[in-house]
């Protein structure tokens, strides 16, 4: 469905230091330093596949996204969207695919969210039933029945969302471009913009690509991961394997019926946290087995749970280890 | 074509709510435009004076007209061709333009059609009632033919003035900010309320051909009034199809430069 070969985007930043005749100086003598936004990227999405598109800020990913909805055209590189080139905007091509951006809007800001639905669907061509059917759909799934007459600006973030994901479905698109689609909704919206969009992909066979920085999103929808960095692939594969590659361990929580000493508990792997009735445990992959054995025999354990460490934890790993690198590089040049 | 028609339908539509849900904001603009409409007479009536001797070959009935074309053609320009251009920018700078590209729909036209200040409607009352009291000055009625003619350079005109807006919105790609050269333009708009006449020289050429003011105003008017020469009008009907065509390319151009913003 999506295929990526050798993409690059360039762009030529004009580069000026901080203060007032930096800023003088830089009206009459300019300049530019190219920045790698995304630098010799390759992956593919096959159809139906809901992937998770993973980097620090700065990395490259809304670049990539614009570039695969065909906003933005390459520096160099193999692009195709079901067969498309992106950046020849062929009507066949934006009828298929949907670009919904956490950061911004398409409702008229004045307007009840139902006008902007019926301009899109006179844009896309919308046949009347088809669009009464699936608009109808969409109230129900995401319950904005009693938000789409109100004018959009009278809506609160998470109503105004849901909106903003029904006016980019009413095409009906197969191809799903997200990009922080639940930046700034609490956990409960979270959770039903998540339960939406699975149903939806799930529903319609569609194909998925999502930024996000809650990973909570990434683990409930997206059996796999692609990360980047700098503009350069990094992972690519199932979200378990990237925790174990860069947390090869396992979280043990121990729960006791009487207080264990911090030395006890810590024969059995590295303590992340201690107190009497509780303490949680690091332990190598491999060793967990044993752990459990020795904690259920020698401890007065009541009960007790293995988990992988949480993602968000993981990724601040992953990411932190990339910036650590850069600085380095640089230092050194 | 009739997608496209559809389409306009329903952005008048959005713009008709809007006036709608603000009402009294519908009310006092369209008292304002009121207002500004029979304050551009005022200076012809200064440069008149008593004795109605003003501008040399312009009686001041035949002025007149030549006010009602300008209050018409800036009721077109403030109703329905810079309300939709004024947010280009705004999209530009927010990188929302971004919406307006990812529509299977051409995005000049979806751009333009955006938005309309419907109370503007006003300004074409007004151009009217003045185009009715001219005549009555002047003791006598338009010729058929003249009337047409008119149309036809309405038509030219309103192209001509879109074309020319789309121009100066096209500059956005490149330098972002561009209120300034649309309050410029707005003014050098203003010296239309002036027959071509009263400008000589280098002036009289850029107001011709450069910025044509002369086609938007003192044409439809001679036109009205039955001296205009058919030459003269199929070059103003040529000029805003060389203009039409220019701003169309310039604007894809320009679409190419668009590089989003955030992120």
């Amino acid at each position: 469905m999506i295929r990526i070969r050798g993409l690059t985007k360039h762009y030529r930043v004009h580069k000026r230091p901080p203060g007032l005749g930096a800023a003088i100086r830089s009206v009459f003598h300019r300049e530019y330093t190219l920045v790698k936004a995304v630098d010799g990227l390759d992956f593919d999405v096959a159809r139906g596949e809901r992937v998770g598109f993973l980097g620090p800020n700065g990395a490259g990913k809304t670049t990539t996204l614009k570039m695969l909805s065909g906003l933005l055209h390459p520096t160099s590189g193999e692009l195709s969207v079901d067969g498309h080139l992106p950046q020849s905007r062929e009507t066949a091509f934006l009828k298929k695919i949907m670009l919904v951006m956490g950061q911004k809007q398409q409702l008229l800001w004045d307007l009840p969210p139902a006008e902007t639905f019926e301009l899109n669907r006179a844009i896309y061509d919308v046949p009347k039933d088809e669009f009464r059917k699936r608009l109808d759909e969409l109230i129900s799934l995401l319950e904005i029945g009693d938000q789409i007459g109100k004018p959009t600006r009278q809506l609160s973030l998470g109503e105004r969302m849901k909106c903003e994901l029904a006016a980019a479905l009413v095409h009906g698109p197969r191809v799903l471009f997200l990009d922080e689609p639940t930046i700034g909704l609490d956990v409960s919206m979270q959770v039903v913009m998540r339960d939406f969009i699975r149903r939806y992909t799930e529903q319609f066979g569609a194909t998925l690509l999502l930024t996000s920085h809650y990973m909570d999103d990434v683990a409930a929808l997206c059996p796999r991961v692609v990360v980047i960095d700098k503009g350069q692939l990094s992972f690519d594969g199932k979200l378990e394997a990237l925790v174990q590659k860069v947390r090869p361990e396992k979280r043990l929580t121990l729960r006791f019926s009487a207080p264990v000493a911090k030395e006890r508990v810590a024969e059995l792997g590295t303590v992340v946290r201690h107190d009497a009735a509780e303490s949680v445990i690091q332990i190598p992959h491999d060793s967990v087995n044993g752990a459990v054995g020795r904690a259920l025999a020698e401890l007065p354990v009541v009960d007790l749970n293995v988990e992988n460490p949480p993602l968000e934890e993981v990724m601040s790993e992953l990411f932190g280890r990339s910036r650590a690198a850069r600085a380095e590089g640089e230092s050194a040049s | 074509m009739t997608r496209y028609l559809r389409l306009l339908g329903i952005q008048l539509r959005a713009s008709a709510l809007l006036a709608a849900q603000y009402r009294w904001d519908f009310v006092v603009d369209g008292v304002i435009s009121l207002f500004w409409a029979f304050t551009a007479i005022v200076p012809l009536f200064v440069v008149y004076g008593a004795r109605r001797t003003g501008i040399p070959g312009w009686s001041f009935g035949e002025a007149l007209v030549v006010t009602g074309w300008f209050i018409l053609l800036q009721g077109i320009l403030d109703g329905a061709i810079n309300p939709g251009l004024a947010q280009v920018v705004d999209h530009i700078r927010k990188g929302t333009l971004d919406f307006v590209l990812l529509k299977p729909a051409d995005a000049q036209f979806l751009v333009s059609t955006s938005k309309f200040a419907l109370w503007r409607i006003f300004s074409v009352v007004s151009a009217f009632v003045i185009f009715g009291l001219a005549f009555r000055e002047l003791g006598r009625l338009p010729a058929a033919v003249g009337v047409l003619e008119s149309l036809a350079l309405l038509v030219a005109a309103t192209v001509l003035l879109y074309s020319l807006w789309i121009l100066i919105v096209s500059a956005a790609f490149f330098v972002v900010k561009v209120d300034n050269l649309t309050y410029l333009f707005s003014s050098i708009f203003d010296a239309a309320r002036w027959p071509s006449s009263v400008f000589r020289g280098a002036l009289r050429t850029v107001f011709t051909f450069v910025i044509p003011l002369a086609v938007m105003t003192t044409f439809p008017a001679e036109a009205l009034l039955g001296r205009l020469e058919r030459s003269t009008l199929l070059g103003a009907m040529v000029g805003a199809l060389v203009f039409a065509s220019l701003a169309r390319l310039v604007w894809i151009k320009s679409i190419g430069h668009y590089s989003s913003a955030g992120g």
